[in-house]
């Protein structure tokens, strides 16, 4: 807590910036890249993402509060990052967003960055069938293994929600490999 | 061993016996919990991580702040700029010059194509300060309006379950 405010303070001050954003970047690429792969699916896509994350933290960061934790604000600019790009790419394809997962999880069957098994690429899919929250909600939880408390700050949503949510998504997950 | 209803007037399929334990394992194996892995099978390109922060970095030099203007507040933009307009023709005026310009003399093309193509760098804040939130209508951020029966739709199609809708005691 007491780094974070060191950080937060050095990121805002114009002689320590650069070297603040340095280790925050480094701090949390990995952590906000996965988060970002598991909703773009494509590493292009993902890095394209990542960076406009970093760049509208970077830039903003005079405006953050510390309402939050830091690292919550940023995955919930990720995660906004995130959709709004599949939104912005689904309207330039003039696809529905459905069709745009379809094609996404088609592509990747052929992604060099991809070495998934069949049960892994079958997950995907099966990921791609549940509504947005629950999406998040499982990827959140399930490959990032975070705690329903830091979910909870990210996404706003209580902890009994997530739960729901969580269970909901693991047994149409489970039903979908299932039935597939 | 002692042979079981040996006479009991019971009879078994045709090779019963002979094909029970594949017919079990199957059915142990298709009510097997289903595993599912716990990794996604995703990777990144060589280094990836390791030159991140470096091409941020050229990306942060290379790029100007940009701010997208707002659709919705146009109407305001007309109204900033006729206000503006209308203080430069006083100050025409009062300075004695000849050439005298009214908001009348611009054609409504040059203003939307000023606001479509000039970046305006109007922040949210400056926008709020000058925006009436009481005079504000969901109409003037979304073009169709939504009536209860979009709201029901939406429900139905994109929530799983009521608990979904995250209401807490007090929230009622």
């Amino acid at each position: 807590m007491l780094e974070e405010q060191t950080l937060l303070e050095d990121l805002k001050q114009t002689e320590t910036q650069t070297r603040a954003f340095e280790t925050l970047v480094n701090t949390y690429k990995e952590r906000l890249y996965w988060h970002i792969r598991g909703i773009v699916l494509n590493h292009d896509d993902a890095d394209d993402v990542l960076q406009n994350t970093f760049i509208k933290v970077y830039r903003n960061i005079t405006n953050f509060k510390g309402e939050s934790k830091l690292y919550s604000w940023m995955y919930r600019i990720a995660t906004n990052e995130s959709l709004s790009f599949l939104k912005s790419k689904s309207k330039k394809m003039g696809v529905s967003n459905v069709e745009l997962q379809e094609t996404l999880l088609n592509n990747l069957e052929s992604d060099v960055y991809f070495e998934g098994n069949e049960i892994q690429l079958k997950l995907q899919k099966a990921i791609a069938t549940l509504p947005e929250k629950q999406k998040l909600v499982f990827n959140m939880k399930y490959f990032q293994e975070m705690k329903y408390e830091e979910i909870s700050e990210i996404l706003e949503t209580s902890v009994g929600a997530l739960k729901a949510s969580y269970h909901l998504a693991s047994k149409k997950i489970e039903t979908y490999i299932k039935e597939n | 061993m002692k042979k079981v209803n040996k006479n009991s007037g019971f009879k078994l399929p045709k090779n019963y016996l002979e094909n029970f334990n594949d017919s079990l394992l199957d059915k142990i194996s298709s009510q097997e919990e289903i595993k599912i892995p716990n990794k996604e099978g995703f990777t990144v390109p060589k280094d990836y991580f390791d030159t991140l922060h470096k091409n941020i970095s050229d990306k942060l030099e290379d790029t100007p702040t940009k701010v997208i203007p707002l659709k919705s507040y146009k109407k305001y933009y007309y109204s900033a700029i006729a206000a503006a307009a209308i203080i430069l023709l006083f100050v025409g005026i009062n300075l004695n010059k000849t050439t005298n310009y009214s908001i009348e003399d611009i054609a409504n093309s040059d203003i939307d194509a000023y606001i479509e193509y000039t970046d305006l760098n109007f922040s949210s804040y400056e926008i709020a300060e000058v925006v009436p939130v009481d005079n504000l209508d969901i109409t003037d951020i979304l073009d169709a309006g939504i009536n209860e029966e979009n709201i029901i739709d939406y429900l139905e199609d994109d929530l799983d379950s009521f608990n979904e809708l995250n209401l807490d005691s007090y929230d009622y």
